[in-house]
């Protein structure tokens, strides 16, 4: 693990540093856990709804995943990259009609109630299925779900269903709430989604708006002597640069999701008592993608689209918008997805004469003022880092003659502008890479998605040989032949281009030397944490 | 003794005309020393300054040359200062000889509205409009000018309500001139000193409004602004505080040599005035 994580003490282990170094001992990493302790971390925002079942975004998960627990969570090295959770084993039909889940035994609701397959049931068929955002997808065609006994869970398909997607599915999509709790009454107004009630190895405390979330200790829970920790806080902190501040003056001992800013790291590495650390988000990649509005007759011109991803240079984005704390992107799978990603794929260098003479074959000449044609170019205002590369991108395309205006929106104006209204010719979106390609990754490309829906195609592009491929492999249930498909779907994309990926990134955490057991799974900072602890 | 004496002799004032003069070569020069978008890569990013004397005052996160954005910046400043100022003595000026000069119910009825603009916070309505609208120069300029325009229309008003009792007003009244053509022939030229007063204070608030509400994320983002530079820089404040607190420098530098200029005429036309 430490080969991941840069602090002083790594960088200082050499002689000169031996007097000091000896002091320190009792701060070392693979120590055995001490129990106790209340964890204090920063936290950016402030959901309203913290029921992870309906909302499934890491925002929700950030403070819910320690309360509400899903049915299994991922893990670097488990069978299919999982770990289990409120199930103990899984196992889908051949026919892929169903799949059927061995839960936990023993396990009480923090009410007291014990958790039986039945509410895994009422979870799916009301929840995941209808009102989830991520769930209404992969979870169409669930039609019923058999409870022969407490502690089995038989999920029926109407359609053949790949087991595969349903497995890569569980740490996100699967989580379990009461059934006692919300049958009575409508589920999108039950009290329990503002002070969840669930398995997990801490309880809802309180909630302060504008001050902390408040967790305290589930003293019932399942894992044997977990959790350590007390209590869990997560102080309000809206602003990034007071995060750093607040590590610093060791007010907090912990801000996840890069709540420091990339450019304060460096800085920060070198603060004793501090350590940045890199791993725990592999399972939650963030990609960095020119969206593009094919109903621009310029932009529906593959030669164009060719040309600004040939005026696009990948490194300088790593290196400068995220100052080496990204990879480049080849195509819409990132690249450290251990099952998916196909690395022969058309690639498109930083070439701006290549680019320049594209635009000049397609037809599109530069006229007298340099310019060739102009275009309206959204950022996404949700990171630092897309509004950056917004600016990057008009410098860019600039460069080869072709104007780009910048329209910045906020939140939720950007959304309707881009996926709404589709009042955009380009825009710069993040899109989340969610362990499966059929969870959020096709619906960038696929056509006939209504008008309104995030986070999809509302770019207007219809490629007829690209959604057979896709509808193909979301039918296929043999896991070579379906993983195949979207390999193929990656050099589809990719060669035709109907958006750009350029970059994929992840988070950094940065805690003190103290929190041990971190980042210890490829989801560590919206997993339960049963097994954080605070040394000394 | 000249008013050019005069103005001279306060030593606030020709400081604060000086620093003027500079800002206004800036802004003119600022497509001849620095030809071309300032927002373009000119170089490494985050190069500090007095590091690479191509690059005076260092690079931003992205790279782009921080002296040429002061520059540019000086110009969308100025630009957005002089005319959300004048838009707002032009409209309360003429709003305020309406009021004053006609009286009865067009006076009430139009310094009841003054009233509803005053009761809200002039930079809140300036972010509420320019979020509601979408930020573009011309925008940011009626959003400052909608905050701005009451108080040159009250004191306007004040003038001319006791302006139009003078004498020449009657005269003008008894050889049949059109009521209008009095109010804006005869009573606002009149009227218009306190007024154009007030000009310097307006200016100065219009630059920090633009500032801020760049600062925001609300300003024009295809233009360089000092608000948006130091809004950039904070993000990298503690790596990198040079990018805040060069364009923090030259807005202040603006606003007090706006501020100073402004007071330095003020004194002298008061002193003729009260003189005379």
């Amino acid at each position: 693990m430490s080969g991941f994580t840069i602090s002083r003490r790594t960088m200082l282990t050499g002689s000169a540093m031996l007097l000091a170094s000896t002091a320190m001992p009792a701060l070392a990493w693979a120590q055995t856990p001490k129990k106790g302790g209340r964890l204090v971390l920063a936290a950016d925002s402030e959901p309203r709804n913290l029921n992870p079942a309906i909302v499934a975004s890491n925002g929700v998960f950030f403070i819910s995943s320690k309360i509400v627990e899903t049915l299994a969570e991922a893990s670097f090295d488990g069978k299919d990259g999982l770990a289990p959770r409120l199930a103990v084993s899984w196992e889908g039909a051949t026919d892929g009609l169903s799949a059927t889940f061995k839960l936990r035994e023993g396990v009480k609701w923090h009410d007291g109630k014990p958790f039986t397959s039945a509410d895994v049931a009422f979870s799916a068929l009301q929840i995941w299925k209808p009102l989830q955002n991520l769930g209404r997808t992969v979870f169409k065609d669930l039609t019923a779900v058999d409870t022969p006994d407490d502690l089995t869970a038989v999920f029926k398909f109407a359609k053949p269903t790949p087991f595969q997607l349903i497995r890569n599915a569980l740490p996100a999509l699967s989580s379990v709430v009461p059934k006692h709790v919300y049958e009575v009454g409508k589920i999108e107004d039950n009290p329990a989604n503002n002070a969840p009630i669930g398995t997990g190895p801490f309880k809802f405390g309180e909630y302060k708006a504008g001050q902390y979330y408040r967790l305290t200790k589930n003293t019932d829970y399942w894992g044997k002597d977990e959790p350590y920790l007390d209590e869990i806080i997560y102080q309000v902190l809206p602003d990034r640069t007071s995060a750093a501040a607040a590590l610093e003056a060791q007010e907090i001992q912990l801000a996840a999701f890069s709540a420091v800013p990339l450019a304060d790291l460096d800085r920060i590495s070198k603060v004793p008592g501090l350590k940045v650390i890199t791993k725990g988000y592999e399972g939650l990649t963030y990609q960095l993608v020119v969206e593009i509005n094919h109903r621009r007759k310029e932009l529906a011109d593959v030669k164009v689209r060719q040309a600004i991803a040939h005026a696009i240079d990948k490194d300088f984005v790593v290196k400068t918008v995220f100052l080496g704390y990204a990879a480049t992107a080849t195509g819409p799978v990132p690249k450290n997805d251990p099952q998916f990603y196909a690395a022969d794929v058309p690639t498109y260098a930083f070439d701006v004469a290549k680019a320049n003479a594209l635009l000049d074959e397609a037809g599109y000449k530069k006229g007298a003022d340099g310019n060739r044609f102009s275009l309206k170019l959204l950022p996404a205002p949700y990171f630092n880092e897309t509004k950056q590369f917004g600016d990057y991108l008009r410098q860019a395309l600039a460069a080869i003659g072709i104007d780009a205006q910048l329209v910045n929106n906020d939140s939720a104006a950007h959304i309707k502008a881009v996926y709404t209204d589709h009042a955009f010719d380009l825009a710069v979106g993040p899109p989340v890479f969610r362990g499966d390609p059929a969870i959020s990754t096709t619906i960038l490309v696929q056509s006939g998605i209504p008008d309104g829906v995030p986070f999809s195609n509302q770019g207007g592009y219809k490629n007829p040989a690209l959604d057979a491929l896709i509808t193909k492999a979301s039918e296929t249930l043999d896991t070579t032949a379906r993983t195949d498909l979207y390999k193929e779907f990656q050099r589809q994309v990719t060669a035709d281009l109907p958006l750009i990926n350029v970059a994929e990134w992840s988070f950094i955490s940065v805690a003190s030397d103290k929190v041990g057991n971190i980042a210890n799974n490829p989801r560590w900072a919206v997993s339960n944490w049963a097994d954080t602890y605070l040394a000394g | 003794m000249s008013r050019l004496r005069r103005f001279l002799r306060t030593p606030e004032a020709v400081a604060g005309t000086l620093l003027l003069a500079v800002l206004f070569a800036m802004a003119l020069s600022a497509s001849l020393l620095f030809p071309g978008d300032p927002q373009a890569i000119a170089g490494p990013a985050l190069l500090p300054p007095f590091q690479d004397w191509s690059l005076p005052l260092g690079t931003d996160r992205l790279g782009r040359d921080v002296l040429a954005e002061l520059f540019h910046g000086a110009r969308t400043s100025l630009a957005v200062g002089l005319a959300a100022a004048a838009a707002a003595l032009v409209v309360g000026a003429i709003v305020g000889t309406l009021a004053g000069f006609a009286g009865g119910l067009v006076d009430e009825v139009l310094m009841r509205i003054a009233d509803a603009f005053q009761t809200v916070p002039g930079f809140l309505l300036a972010l509420a409009f320019v979020s509601v609208v979408g930020p573009s120069l011309g925008v940011v300029v009626v959003a400052i000018a909608l905050g701005t325009w009451t108080g040159p229309a009250r004191i306007a008003r004040a003038e001319v309500l006791s302006i139009r009792e003078r004498d020449y007003v009657a005269g003008a009244r008894v050889i049949g001139m059109h009521p209008m053509e009095i109010a804006f022939r005869e009573v606002l030229p009149n009227a218009l000193p306190p007024v154009l007063a007030m000009s310097s204070v307006i200016v100065a608030a219009a630059i920090l409004t633009e500032a801020a509400l760049s600062f925001l994320g609300l300003g024009d983002p295809n233009r360089v602004t000092w608000g948006g530079m130091i809004a950039e820089g904070r993000t990298v404040l503690r790596t990198a505080p040079f990018l805040s607190i060069v364009p923090g420098i030259a807005l202040v530098l603006t606003v007090l040599s706006v501020y100073l200029a402004g007071e330095g005429i003020v004194e002298t036309t008061a002193v003729r005035r009260g003189l005379s």
